[in-house]
Protein backbone atom coordinates (compact mmCIF):
# COMPACT_ATOMS: atom_id res chain seq x y z
CA UNK A 1 0.00 0.00 0.00
CA UNK A 2 2.62 2.49 0.76
CA UNK A 3 4.42 1.78 -2.59
CA UNK A 4 1.42 2.26 -4.51
CA UNK A 5 0.65 5.16 -2.79
CA UNK A 6 4.44 7.01 -3.11
CA UNK A 7 3.43 6.47 -6.72
CA UNK A 8 0.76 8.45 -7.15
CA UNK A 9 2.24 11.23 -4.82
CA UNK A 10 3.47 14.42 -6.91
CA UNK A 11 6.29 15.27 -3.96
CA UNK A 12 9.14 13.53 -3.19
CA UNK A 13 12.27 14.54 -0.96
CA UNK A 14 14.87 15.69 -3.68
CA UNK A 15 14.25 19.43 -2.56
CA UNK A 16 13.84 21.23 -5.71
CA UNK A 17 11.09 21.65 -8.59
CA UNK A 18 11.39 21.06 -12.28
CA UNK A 19 10.55 24.06 -14.18
CA UNK A 20 9.39 23.65 -17.83
CA UNK A 21 8.84 26.40 -20.79
CA UNK A 22 7.77 26.54 -23.99
CA UNK A 23 6.90 28.36 -26.82
CA UNK A 24 7.47 32.17 -27.12
CA UNK A 25 8.93 31.72 -23.33
CA UNK A 26 11.35 29.14 -24.30
CA UNK A 27 13.21 30.97 -27.16
CA UNK A 28 13.12 33.72 -25.07
CA UNK A 29 14.73 32.33 -21.90
CA UNK A 30 16.97 29.93 -24.05
CA UNK A 31 16.18 27.00 -21.98
CA UNK A 32 13.75 24.37 -21.96
CA UNK A 33 13.73 23.05 -18.36
CA UNK A 34 16.00 23.07 -15.53
CA UNK A 35 15.75 21.87 -12.03
CA UNK A 36 15.29 24.90 -9.07
CA UNK A 37 16.14 24.46 -5.31
CA UNK A 38 13.17 24.58 -2.96
CA UNK A 39 15.30 26.56 0.17
CA UNK A 40 13.99 27.54 3.83
CA UNK A 41 14.45 31.25 2.64
CA UNK A 42 13.73 30.45 -0.80
CA UNK A 43 10.95 30.96 -3.59
CA UNK A 44 7.75 29.09 -1.90
CA UNK A 45 5.07 29.78 -4.39
CA UNK A 46 5.04 29.36 -8.44
CA UNK A 47 5.37 33.15 -8.61
CA UNK A 48 7.92 33.42 -6.51
CA UNK A 49 10.05 30.55 -8.21
CA UNK A 50 9.45 32.25 -11.39
CA UNK A 51 11.06 35.93 -9.99
CA UNK A 52 13.77 34.00 -8.72
CA UNK A 53 14.44 33.10 -12.77
CA UNK A 54 15.09 36.48 -13.43
CA UNK A 55 12.81 36.46 -16.63
CA UNK A 56 11.28 39.84 -16.14
CA UNK A 57 7.43 40.06 -14.71
CA UNK A 58 5.29 37.41 -15.20
CA UNK A 59 2.85 37.84 -18.30
CA UNK A 60 -0.63 38.25 -17.35
CA UNK A 61 -1.64 35.92 -20.54
CA UNK A 62 0.80 32.96 -19.06
CA UNK A 63 -0.85 30.16 -17.36
CA UNK A 64 0.62 27.98 -14.73
CA UNK A 65 0.75 24.53 -14.05
CA UNK A 66 2.04 22.52 -11.41
CA UNK A 67 2.05 18.59 -11.81
CA UNK A 68 -0.15 19.28 -14.76
CA UNK A 69 -3.01 21.16 -13.59
CA UNK A 70 -3.59 24.76 -13.80
CA UNK A 71 -3.50 26.73 -10.46
CA UNK A 72 -3.21 30.63 -9.20
CA UNK A 73 0.26 31.68 -9.19
CA UNK A 74 0.23 31.88 -5.59
CA UNK A 75 0.24 27.77 -5.70
CA UNK A 76 2.54 26.82 -2.97
CA UNK A 77 5.21 24.71 -4.16
CA UNK A 78 6.55 21.23 -3.00
CA UNK A 79 9.96 18.91 -3.53
CA UNK A 80 9.25 17.43 -6.36
CA UNK A 81 6.46 19.20 -8.42
CA UNK A 82 6.60 20.12 -11.74
CA UNK A 83 5.86 23.78 -12.37
CA UNK A 84 5.24 25.04 -16.00
CA UNK A 85 4.87 28.03 -17.52
CA UNK A 86 2.23 28.46 -20.46
CA UNK A 87 1.99 31.04 -23.12
CA UNK A 88 -1.87 31.23 -24.43
CA UNK A 89 -2.53 28.43 -26.35
CA UNK A 90 -3.14 28.50 -29.66
CA UNK A 91 -3.57 25.08 -30.95
CA UNK A 92 -6.37 23.01 -32.74
CA UNK B 1 0.67 9.03 -28.35
CA UNK B 2 -2.29 6.71 -27.54
CA UNK B 3 -4.17 7.88 -23.65
CA UNK B 4 -6.71 5.77 -23.73
CA UNK B 5 -6.96 1.57 -24.75
CA UNK B 6 -10.48 2.05 -25.72
CA UNK B 7 -11.42 1.18 -29.18
CA UNK B 8 -12.90 3.81 -31.08
CA UNK B 9 -16.00 2.07 -32.48
CA UNK B 10 -18.38 0.75 -29.75
CA UNK B 11 -20.94 -2.29 -30.43
CA UNK B 12 -24.07 -0.59 -29.09
CA UNK B 13 -24.49 3.93 -30.31
CA UNK B 14 -26.64 4.30 -27.13
CA UNK B 15 -25.46 6.43 -24.24
CA UNK B 16 -25.19 4.67 -21.12
CA UNK B 17 -28.15 4.60 -18.37
CA UNK B 18 -28.77 3.48 -15.43
CA UNK B 19 -26.27 2.12 -13.26
CA UNK B 20 -23.41 4.22 -15.16
CA UNK B 21 -21.00 3.42 -12.53
CA UNK B 22 -21.54 -0.73 -13.05
CA UNK B 23 -21.06 0.03 -16.74
CA UNK B 24 -17.88 1.56 -16.58
CA UNK B 25 -16.52 -0.37 -15.08
CA UNK B 26 -17.01 -3.16 -17.38
CA UNK B 27 -16.51 -0.68 -20.59
CA UNK B 28 -13.72 0.90 -21.66
CA UNK B 29 -14.24 4.66 -22.40
CA UNK B 30 -15.05 5.86 -25.97
CA UNK B 31 -12.76 8.43 -25.87
CA UNK B 32 -9.20 8.00 -27.98
CA UNK B 33 -6.77 10.69 -28.31
CA UNK B 34 -3.74 10.57 -29.83
CA UNK B 35 -0.53 13.33 -30.49
CA UNK B 36 1.97 12.33 -32.42
CA UNK B 37 4.57 13.92 -35.21
CA UNK B 38 3.65 11.04 -38.23
CA UNK B 39 1.40 12.50 -40.64
CA UNK B 40 -1.71 10.93 -41.56
CA UNK B 41 -4.71 10.35 -43.59
CA UNK B 42 -8.01 11.49 -42.34
CA UNK B 43 -9.55 9.40 -45.03
CA UNK B 44 -7.83 6.36 -44.11
CA UNK B 45 -8.46 6.57 -40.48
CA UNK B 46 -12.46 7.32 -41.39
CA UNK B 47 -13.05 4.03 -43.15
CA UNK B 48 -11.39 2.23 -40.06
CA UNK B 49 -13.58 3.90 -37.20
CA UNK B 50 -17.18 4.83 -38.55
CA UNK B 51 -19.21 1.93 -38.24
CA UNK B 52 -21.07 1.16 -36.09
CA UNK B 53 -23.42 4.43 -35.70
CA UNK B 54 -25.59 6.12 -37.30
CA UNK B 55 -24.16 9.63 -37.61
CA UNK B 56 -20.94 10.91 -37.92
CA UNK B 57 -19.44 14.40 -37.59
CA UNK B 58 -16.16 14.76 -38.97
CA UNK B 59 -13.62 18.49 -38.65
CA UNK B 60 -10.56 18.56 -40.18
CA UNK B 61 -8.10 21.54 -39.86
CA UNK B 62 -5.01 22.12 -41.91
CA UNK B 63 -2.15 24.31 -42.53
CA UNK B 64 -3.45 27.50 -44.41
CA UNK B 65 -0.48 28.47 -47.40
CA UNK B 66 -0.71 32.49 -45.66
CA UNK B 67 0.73 33.21 -42.08
CA UNK B 68 -1.66 35.35 -39.91
CA UNK B 69 0.32 38.35 -41.54
CA UNK B 70 -1.06 37.37 -45.22
CA UNK B 71 2.64 36.27 -45.70
CA UNK B 72 3.35 33.38 -47.98
CA UNK B 73 3.67 30.50 -45.31
CA UNK B 74 6.71 28.44 -45.27
CA UNK B 75 6.01 25.91 -42.54
CA UNK B 76 3.81 25.71 -39.31
CA UNK B 77 5.34 24.55 -36.11
CA UNK B 78 3.25 22.90 -33.55
CA UNK B 79 4.19 22.18 -30.19
CA UNK B 80 2.68 20.60 -27.39
CA UNK B 81 2.82 20.41 -23.24
CA UNK B 82 2.88 15.93 -23.41
CA UNK B 83 0.72 14.50 -21.52
CA UNK B 84 -1.04 17.63 -20.13
CA UNK B 85 -2.14 18.13 -23.46
CA UNK B 86 -3.32 14.83 -24.01
CA UNK B 87 -5.18 14.63 -20.44
CA UNK B 88 -7.21 17.89 -21.03
CA UNK B 89 -8.25 16.81 -24.89
CA UNK B 90 -9.32 13.43 -23.30
CA UNK B 91 -11.51 14.97 -20.03
CA UNK B 92 -13.40 17.57 -22.87
CA UNK B 93 -13.93 14.69 -25.02
CA UNK B 94 -15.57 12.59 -22.24
CA UNK B 95 -17.49 15.67 -20.92
CA UNK B 96 -18.96 16.49 -23.98
CA UNK B 97 -19.28 13.31 -25.01
CA UNK B 98 -21.35 12.29 -21.71
CA UNK B 99 -23.17 15.93 -22.18
CA UNK B 100 -24.72 15.69 -25.67
CA UNK B 101 -25.20 11.62 -25.57
CA UNK B 102 -22.66 10.79 -28.09
CA UNK B 103 -21.16 7.32 -28.52
CA UNK B 104 -17.72 7.64 -29.30
CA UNK B 105 -14.82 10.28 -29.83
CA UNK B 106 -11.66 10.51 -32.05
CA UNK B 107 -8.95 12.91 -31.76
CA UNK B 108 -6.51 12.87 -33.79
CA UNK B 109 -3.38 16.10 -33.83
CA UNK B 110 0.05 16.15 -35.31
CA UNK B 111 2.67 18.27 -34.05
CA UNK B 112 5.90 19.09 -35.13
CA UNK B 113 6.98 20.60 -38.18
CA UNK B 114 4.02 20.84 -41.11
CA UNK B 115 3.97 22.15 -44.32
CA UNK B 116 1.00 24.16 -45.78
CA UNK B 117 -2.16 21.80 -46.80
CA UNK B 118 -1.03 19.16 -44.24
CA UNK B 119 -3.60 17.85 -41.90
CA UNK B 120 -3.60 19.30 -38.72
CA UNK B 121 -6.41 17.83 -36.74
CA UNK B 122 -8.78 15.16 -37.40
CA UNK B 123 -11.92 15.14 -34.76
CA UNK B 124 -14.72 12.55 -34.85
CA UNK B 125 -17.63 11.97 -33.33
CA UNK B 126 -19.88 9.13 -33.80
CA UNK B 127 -23.76 8.93 -32.14
CA UNK B 128 -26.99 7.75 -33.27
CA UNK B 129 -28.03 11.18 -34.39
CA UNK B 130 -26.68 13.98 -36.52
CA UNK B 131 -27.32 16.53 -33.42
CA UNK B 132 -25.19 15.15 -30.22
CA UNK B 133 -23.07 14.38 -33.02
CA UNK B 134 -22.57 17.88 -34.37
CA UNK B 135 -22.82 19.54 -31.24
CA UNK B 136 -20.63 17.52 -29.70
CA UNK B 137 -17.86 17.97 -32.50
CA UNK B 138 -18.47 21.63 -32.75
CA UNK B 139 -18.05 22.16 -29.27
CA UNK B 140 -15.04 19.60 -28.85
CA UNK B 141 -13.39 21.88 -31.49
CA UNK B 142 -13.26 24.71 -29.58
CA UNK B 143 -12.00 23.10 -26.72
CA UNK B 144 -9.37 22.43 -28.19
CA UNK B 145 -8.42 25.33 -29.42
CA UNK B 146 -8.64 26.98 -26.16
CA UNK B 147 -8.22 23.71 -23.22
CA UNK B 148 -5.18 22.12 -24.90
CA UNK B 149 -1.82 23.50 -24.64
CA UNK B 150 -0.79 23.43 -28.06
CA UNK B 151 1.42 26.12 -29.68
CA UNK B 152 1.88 26.88 -33.18
CA UNK B 153 5.04 28.76 -34.65
CA UNK B 154 4.81 30.10 -38.27
CA UNK B 155 7.66 30.02 -40.61
CA UNK B 156 7.91 32.64 -43.31
CA UNK B 157 11.63 31.97 -44.76
CA UNK B 158 14.09 31.52 -41.65
CA UNK B 159 11.97 33.67 -39.52
CA UNK B 160 9.87 32.03 -37.12
CA UNK B 161 7.00 33.99 -34.91
CA UNK B 162 4.76 32.36 -32.33
CA UNK B 163 1.10 32.99 -33.00
CA UNK B 164 -0.34 34.59 -29.66
CA UNK B 165 -4.23 33.64 -30.50
CA UNK B 166 -6.30 31.91 -32.21
CA UNK B 167 -7.59 32.28 -35.40
CA UNK B 168 -11.25 33.92 -35.10
CA UNK B 169 -14.26 31.30 -35.41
Amino acid sequence: MEARLQAVMPHDDSGSVRVLLFAALRDQAGWEEKRMPLAVDGPQTALQLWMALELGALPAAVRVAVNQQLVDPDQQLHAGDELAFLPPFTGG
Amino acid sequence: MLVTNSPFCLPSPVAEMGDAKAQQSERPKAVQVEIHPEPFSPWQRLESCCDGFAASAVFIGRVRPESAQGAHLDALELTHYPGMCERRIDEDAERLRQLHGAGAVLVLHRVGRLSPGEVIVLVVVQADRRGPAQRCCNELIEALKHDAPFWKREWCGDQGAWLSGNTPL
